[in-house]
């Protein structure tokens, strides 16, 4: 028992981040009905954020300021980065095609993927990158549940991310501007006749949804994930499983996708093996894709013929 | 019109000053050689004999290519790779007055990737042989193409013993095989640390496969009990392996060729509280993998203690910055072809068939591993051994045996 409780919490706590992804996918799709493919590339860019803010505060052995203070700023600056670079691709690479065809608009977004790995490739170096957690976080702190050891950043990964994520359905289900979500993501044009200005409600869309992204990659890095140029390409897919699994459009669908996909995988390593994980996840996406085509939580939607 | 013939004048009354004052130079030449004792007649005549049999004899020149996981997960070993075989290539270039070029390559360290360069490299006649690829996976690769267009390949990195069993008759490598790292790492864990009980990660990869089953029979053979753990090499969260680490278990193999995945590993099991210990193979041999106490093993020595290196091992280091064990090998394995389409060269054969003919006659004495280079009949080198560090408080590797 003790041994499938620290399966599944292994299992939550990729699953938070993978969550945090699919989030991201989503609310695009939401709003847009509109797959970013290169949403798993804003999520790496967030990883290269946090990383050098780290470094620019003294790196992880030296940090100039209080631990918990620059991981805070590491967040604040990779989900803002995220956030303006994924209005930047938006207002580039998306907006003009808004009207094509949405194939175009697809291979628009394969390509700013290609453009973002080449552009890390560029600027960031190519050697892979870690962001030695151990040296400024005491990895052996933390508590146990059953046979389970839990540390302070498995909590604080899994803490944050359902804080985002609680915040996210608040902001959609509860205000002003999630109305207007709402409204563009069933009819843009009704919308436009409310006075919802479309335009600024999309920008928005893309700003949480790749801030969420930033953030994922600073979890990523600080629970030891290698952070390289091309960690985003498998963390998209990833996410987007998620995403589809709960149920695409449905915020609950891609937290529960999220964390679905992640147990999924641990307990599959813990009692079967590490080499059938994918293949078990992804087995699970196209049985459910069979049996229920929107997804776990996804609703019907009536097509007009 | 006007401007335009008044810088053909410029122009041609610069080439006509240069082109005197050159021909003044001769004449001083001439004059002061007139004035030299008759003594010294016959050294002036060798020396010009030298000199025209020089002039007569052709510059070699061709292309090698350097296949290199350039970019990638794996792109700091690659960029290292590379930087050492320019370096090489500089040297060869002016000690013989040849004009040798490299041609990049890169395969990310992914076989698909990898046979995609080799169909592209061997489509380009200046290229006449090639050094690399990194892994054994790319190795298995390229292996067809390179044989069916008589393409020498010399890898700095590849260790999986099967890649010269006759299936790949243009390979050849400066590295010792996984058939001594397994007996060598294994011999280290069973008496040296005295495990009981070693859990033995292994990555799905050629290079994996094969240090693995290398490592776990030696291991076995000494009376330890070994459990294998096989991992997906796209894998990106190790804690849910580690939990199927037990608290008995003395030693964690890993088998990675991307040092930040065994040092990943390492951190897990840390953060699990687990007692077991790192041992790296040749793979995790970078400054990524920095956990202290963790062992590693490389099948270079550290150069930098290498009497016969620190030429090169100082000009790296100022041009290029600092390196691991990766980059060395890479010197050696082009000075081998380059020292091939030299001879060819000279026998006037300096193509991929000249070449491969010349593989098997390469003997660099002292070289920068700090042995003799030659190969045997398989291409494999002779006399090679493999290294085992311990990392340090501060994360760096010390020689242990």
């Amino acid at each position: 028992m003790g041994y499938f409780v620290e399966q599944v919490t292994n299992g939550v706590i990729v699953g938070g981040i993978y969550a945090l992804i699919a989030l991201g996918y989503t609310l695009i799709y939401g709003v847009l009905q509109f797959l970013n493919l290169a949403h798993g590339e804003l999520y790496m860019m967030g990883a290269f954020f946090g990383f050098f803010t780290m470094i620019a505060l003294g790196g992880p052995s030296a940090a100039i300021i209080p631990v918990w203070l620059m991981i805070v700023i590491m967040f604040l600056v990779a989900m803002g980065g995220g956030a303006l670079l994924g209005v930047a691709v938006e207002r580039f690479a998306y907006r003009p095609l808004r009207q094509s065809r949405r194939l175009a608009a697809l291979i628009s977004a394969l390509g700013v993927s290609l453009f973002l790995q080449s552009a890390a490739l560029l600027l960031f170096g190519a050697q892979v990158r870690l962001y030695d957690t151990g040296q400024f976080i005491d990895l052996r702190a933390g508590f146990n549940i059953g046979d389970a050891r839990i540390d302070i950043t498995e909590v604080l990964v899994v803490s944050l991310s359902l804080i985002l994520m609680g915040v996210l359905w608040m902001l959609v289900n509860r205000t002003q501007l999630g109305r207007a979500m709402r409204a563009v993501a069933v009819d843009q044009d009704a919308a436009v006749m409310n006075g919802i200005d479309v335009d600024r409600v999309v920008v928005i869309t893309f700003a949480i949804a790749s801030g969420l992204a930033g953030a994922g990659g600073v979890m990523a890095g600080l629970l030891l994930f290698p952070v390289d140029q091309y960690m985003g390409i498998f963390a998209g897919l990833k996410g987007f499983t998620a995403a589809v699994l709960g149920g695409i459009g449905s915020i609950p669908g891609a937290m529960l996708g999220g964390f679905l996909l992640g147990i999924v995988e641990a307990l599959v390593t813990g009692y079967l093996n590490p080499t059938y994980a994918d293949f078990m996840a992804f087995l699970i996406l196209i049985l459910v894709l069979l049996i229920r085509p929107r997804g776990i939580l996804g609703q019907r939607i009536a097509a007009k013929v | 019109m006007k401007r335009r013939v008044l810088a053909g004048v410029a122009v041609t009354g610069a080439l006509a000053l240069v082109l005197s004052g050159c021909a003044g130079g001769s004449e001083e030449s001439t004059d002061a050689a007139a004035e030299t004792t008759e003594a010294a007649a016959p050294a002036e005549e060798t020396a010009a004999a030298e000199t025209a049999a020089e002039e007569a004899a052709p510059v070699c020149a061709a292309s090698i290519a350097v296949m290199a996981p350039l970019t990638g997960g794996a792109a700091s070993i690659g960029q290292e790779q590379l930087n050492f075989a320019k370096l090489a290539l500089d040297d060869f270039n002016a000690a013989n007055g040849s004009e040798y070029a490299i041609v990049e390559s890169d395969t990310q360290l992914d076989a698909g990737q990898a046979s995609t360069q080799a169909t592209a490299l061997v489509s380009d006649s200046a290229i006449v042989a090639v050094v690399g690829p990194a892994g054994s996976q790319e190795v298995s690769a390229v292996g067809p193409t390179f044989t069916e267009a008589s393409m020498a390949f010399v890898s700095p990195s590849a260790t999986n013993p099967a890649l010269t069993n006759g299936d790949n008759p243009t390979f050849y490598r400066v590295v010792p095989t996984d058939a001594v790292q397994g007996p060598t790492d294994g011999a280290f864990i069973a008496e040296n640390l005295g495990a009981k009980k070693v859990v033995v990660i292994e990555e799905k990869t050629d290079y994996g496969k094969g240090i693995a089953e290398s490592v776990a029979a030696s291991l076995t053979d000494a009376g330890v009990t070994v459990d294998v753990i096989s991992v997906a090499e796209d894998k990106k969260s190790y804690d849910d392996v580690i939990s199927k680490v037990g608290d008995d278990v003395d030693v964690v193999f890993v088998t990675f060729q991307i040092a930040a995945k065994s040092e990943q590993v390492a951190q897990s099991l840390v953060k699990a509280g687990k007692k077991a210990v790192v041992f790296g193979s040749d793979g995790s041999f970078s400054g990524d993998f920095k956990t202290p106490g963790s062992y590693v093993s490389a099948f270079a020595p550290d150069i930098k203690q290498v009497p016969a290196a620190a030429d090169v091992a100082a000009r790296f280091q100022e041009a290029y910055g600092d390196f691991g064990t990766f980059g060395p090998p890479v010197y050696v394995a082009t000075q081998t072809v380059l020292q091939a389409a030299q001879r060819a060269c000279e026998a006037g054969a300096l193509d991929r068939a000249g070449v491969l003919a010349e593989m098997p006659n390469t003997n660099i004495a002292g070289s920068i591993l700090g042995g003799d280079i030659a190969f045997d009949a398989n291409g494999d080198v002779q006399g090679a051994k493999f290294y085992i560090f311990q990392l340090d408080d501060a994360g760096v590797p010390q020689l242990v045996q």
